[in-house]
């Protein structure tokens, strides 16, 4: 048994980065091993954002990872500085930025890169998602 | 302590992964990681000296670079074979690392628990 993290900086709908992870989780958890975090960074934060809304026939990332999110129990972290340069914010920072309302699906957590860092340490390996 | 590798293999300002790779780097170093840094390809672009980016509105994050000892970076290679490719000498990027070949950069990275390449 090995203990993952993720880390993903693919854009949500541009390339296959952000599936790939998700089927990578679920396979990662069916074989028996932890995931520890996954860690979104760069374009991957953009999947966080609660208002994407892809066409009905076509998979919805940002609904995807947080079912899976809750099904495992699976903390689904966001860098908050490449967070709030693309518009995903909590209430906390909209408030503090005087935006007119926040944008996070609740699935994820808004968080600073020593998360990801905490998440190596205590992790086997780390594989990133482009 | 884990010892992680940043692997820098694109050129900068065209786009953000240098100054996202560097941001890790520089997170990791404050948990007193072991780190190696490796410039590598294209990637040996990001140490030209006197980069004006500000031109362009773009934050200028070379002289970053230079502080890494100062973070506890020990370890900088410089791909020899990057560094032919764009007919560069070690008079015109910043003095901060060895020259290294395809093989040292390897057995580092072989040896190293993380590698990250943006």
């Amino acid at each position: 048994m090995a203990t993952f993290s993720l880390l993903i900086t693919a854009n949500p709908y541009s390339n296959q980065g952000q599936y790939s992870a998700l089927e990578f989780t679920k396979a990662v958890l069916e074989a028996g091993h932890i995931i520890k975090r996954i860690f979104f960074y760069a374009d991957g934060v953009l999947v966080a954002n609660r208002l994407n809304c892809p066409p009905a026939d076509e998979l919805n990332l940002t609904k995807s990872w947080a079912k899976l999110a809750i099904e495992k129990d699976i903390e689904l972290t966001v860098c908050v500085t490449a967070a709030l340069k693309r518009g995903i914010v909590n209430q906390a920072e909209a408030e503090r930025n005087a935006l007119t309302s926040e944008s996070i699906d609740p699935a994820f957590e808004l968080s600073g890169l020593g998360q990801l860092t905490e998440a190596m340490l205590a992790s086997d390996r780390l594989v990133t998602f482009g | 302590m884990k010892s992680v590798c940043f692997i820098f293999n694109k050129p900068p300002y065209g786009q953000g992964s240098g100054k996202e790779l560097l941001d890790i780097c520089l997170m990791c170093s404050a948990f007193e990681m072991p780190i190696t840094v490796i410039f590598q390809g294209d990637g040996v672009l990001q140490l030209i000296e006197n980069q004006q980016p500000d031109i362009l509105n773009i934050k200028n994050y070379s002289k970053t670079f230079k502080a890494l000892k100062l973070y506890g970076v020990e370890t900088v290679l410089i791909d020899a074979a990057g560094l032919e490719k764009h007919q560069l000498v070690t008079e015109n990027i910043l003095n901060i690392g060895e020259i290294a070949n395809s093989k040292i950069i390897q057995n580092v990275i072989q040896k190293t628990d993380f590698s990250i390449m943006l």
